[in-house]
């Protein structure tokens, strides 16, 4: 075969790969050539759904959530369009647990086993996050699936969203019972909660940005240049518990690996 | 100027005519009241005592409804507590939190005395104490309003020895200042009517410390995240002598692995895993009997 040959097929492939693969409808594999560059899956369509759901719903909390924080805004809440839209939302955001104990039983429990497991590694990387924060990866202790930073965004993402809903659900519900007292801490920590849930998500999309890792979200799948960089250990993880050897076979198709054959169950790392 | 009312509860002959007079003058909907009187009969057969309960909006100075009011719709101007009706959003913090329970909602908007500002503004008074018969409401600056509560509770003490003047130091000094003549308590006002804790401490320090620091997170970001990013870039070309694109999908890895890693082997790579990768080598795209099948 000619190498125009090969561009001309990889190009057709890899078009309606990434589309198929974005929006999870064909049998996803654990390694993926995608647009020339091998990749691995990181994300299962469930999993990257339910951020989606996440992102989406936040997102529209915040919006609607800021009128009554921000007098300048606080128009935008006459009439109380923007509660009912605030608490349709939060309806969606509520939705987030259920929903991925649904959609993906052990990538749930995998994201609560992790963000609270926190190896000598782990504690190394958190010492030098700095470094890691300014853009240098590559003299970080070495991560798993995700690294300390990660860990500890989600744990306390877990934490704080667990205050911000509770004490949402409270004004909600039960408001017109409380004492004025009550009201007034329901209140304070509903606002103390998503203020550091918004912060959190400051720092979320930094990262993301600094370490261009958007790709990966959208499509399930991170470069294995990158997961090598980034995330060694799990790189480790995912060739064992996938059967792929990344670096010794370079022409590895994961057509050719057995346990790629059971998609849907996605990399076992 | 600060100004406030007096409520002369000794005086007071329960007639409703304040109810009545702000209910028309303010153009009030049905249902919805401003002030409420209601009698009060304490003791027992045969030595009772009457007198009439007068419940209305004291224009606290450390008013609950203004700190927990989230939009700015209540607000205090000239010692009172007034309403941007067209500012509220519904959200009834203030009708919970008022220790006198003086908010309430009307079409989906909290309502209450403004102090008949629009009124006053224009040269009148408040339609309460331009109605009373029994001269038992004033309005004025208020330091002459406290001054007028202690001589009317000088010159009843005799036959109400309990007498007092309520609302000189409540809630940070009340707008309504009360001449109780029995304890006030027993009157139906609250001894401290204050701010929640948790509402003071949200408006007074963590509201604007928490707008600070998410300002300064987010330009912070935008600034270090820049030069951040540069540093990464800097780093994958270090490693792998591109940009190591991913989410760019165009910078890195385009026309198959040839030369996509030339960097590799002398990178600061710990891991070893992308350093150890030798150009070709590297970028395992598939293979032409791949590409084939």
């Amino acid at each position: 075969m000619t190498e125009t040959t090969v561009e001309r097929e990889q190009t057709t492939e890899e078009t309606v790969d990434r589309r198929a693969l974005v929006l999870g409808k064909r049998t996803l594999r654990p390694v993926e050539v995608i647009e020339g560059e091998v990749k691995l899956q990181r994300y299962r369509p469930g999993q990257r759904y339910v951020h989606l759901l996440m992102a989406v719903s936040f997102t529209v909390l915040f919006l609607t959530g800021l009128p009554l924080l921000w007098e300048p805004l606080s128009f935008l809440a006459e009439g109380g369009y923007t509660r009912i839209i605030h608490r349709v939302a939060a309806v969606g955001f509520l939705a987030v647990p259920p929903l991925y104990l649904l959609v993906d039983r052990e990538g749930a429990k995998e994201l609560l086993r992790d963000s609270f497991t926190y190896d000598r590694d782990d504690v190394r990387w958190l010492l030098n996050m700095g470094r890691y924060a300014l853009g240098s990866a590559s003299q970080m202790p070495p991560a798993g699936r995700l690294n300390a930073g990660q860990k500890l965004h989600h744990a306390l993402v877990l934490i704080l969203a667990a205050g911000v809903v509770g004490s949402g659900l409270t004004l909600w519900i039960v408001a017109g019972d409380l004492t004025d007292a009550q009201l007034a801490w329901s209140v304070l920590v509903h606002n103390l909660t998503a203020g550091a849930l918004v912060l959190l998500t400051i720092g979320h999309v930094y990262f993301t940005l600094v370490y261009r890792a958007v790709d990966r979200m959208h499509t399930g799948y991170i470069s294995k240049h990158a997961a090598e960089l980034e995330y060694p250990k799990w790189v480790e993880e995912f060739e064992q518990a996938n059967g792929v050897s990344l670096n010794d076979a370079p022409g590895q198709s994961p057509d050719e690996d057995p346990s790629a054959a059971d998609d849907d169950e996605g990399p076992r790392a | 100027m600060r100004s406030a009312f007096l409520l002369d509860l000794a005086q007071c002959i329960g007639c409703e005519a304040c109810t009545i007079a702000c209910r028309v003058g303010n153009e009030l909907p049905q249902g919805v009241r401003y002030i409420q009187i209601s009698e009060r009969i304490r003791g027992e057969f045969p030595d009772l005592v009457g007198g009439f309960d007068n419940h209305r909006c004291y224009h606290c100075t450390d008013a609950a409804c203004v700190n927990v009011c989230p939009s700015g719709a209540l607000f205090q101007e000239d010692g009172l507590t007034r309403v941007n009706w067209d500012a509220c959003t519904g959200c009834e913090y203030c009708v919970s939190s008022c220790p006198y329970d003086v908010p309430v909602m009307n079409d989906g908007v909290a309502t209450k005395c403004d102090g008949c500002r629009d009124t006053v503004n224009a040269g009148g008074t408040p339609w309460c104490v331009e109605t009373c018969p029994s001269d038992a409401l004033q309005f004025g600056p208020r330091e002459e309003i406290v001054a007028e509560a202690h001589r009317r509770v000088d010159r009843i003490r005799d036959k109400y020895p309990e007498a007092q003047v309520y609302g000189e130091s409540q809630a940070g000094g009340l707008g309504v200042l009360v001449v109780s003549p029995e304890d006030p308590a027993r009157m139906g006002l609250p001894a401290a009517p204050e701010v929640p804790t948790a509402a003071a401490v949200w408006q007074e320090a963590v509201k604007p410390a928490s707008f600070f620091v998410t300002t300064l997170a987010a330009v912070g970001a935008g600034v270090l995240g820049v030069i951040a990013r540069r540093n990464h870039l800097r780093e994958l070309a270090h490693l792998h002598g591109d940009g190591g694109g991913e989410e760019s999908g165009g910078e890195h890895g385009h026309g198959g692995g040839d030369g996509a890693l030339p960097g590799g082997g002398d990178g600061p790579d710990p891991h070893g895993a992308a350093a150890a990768e030798g150009p070709g080598s590297a970028d395992p795209v598939r293979t032409d009997d791949e590409v084939e099948r």
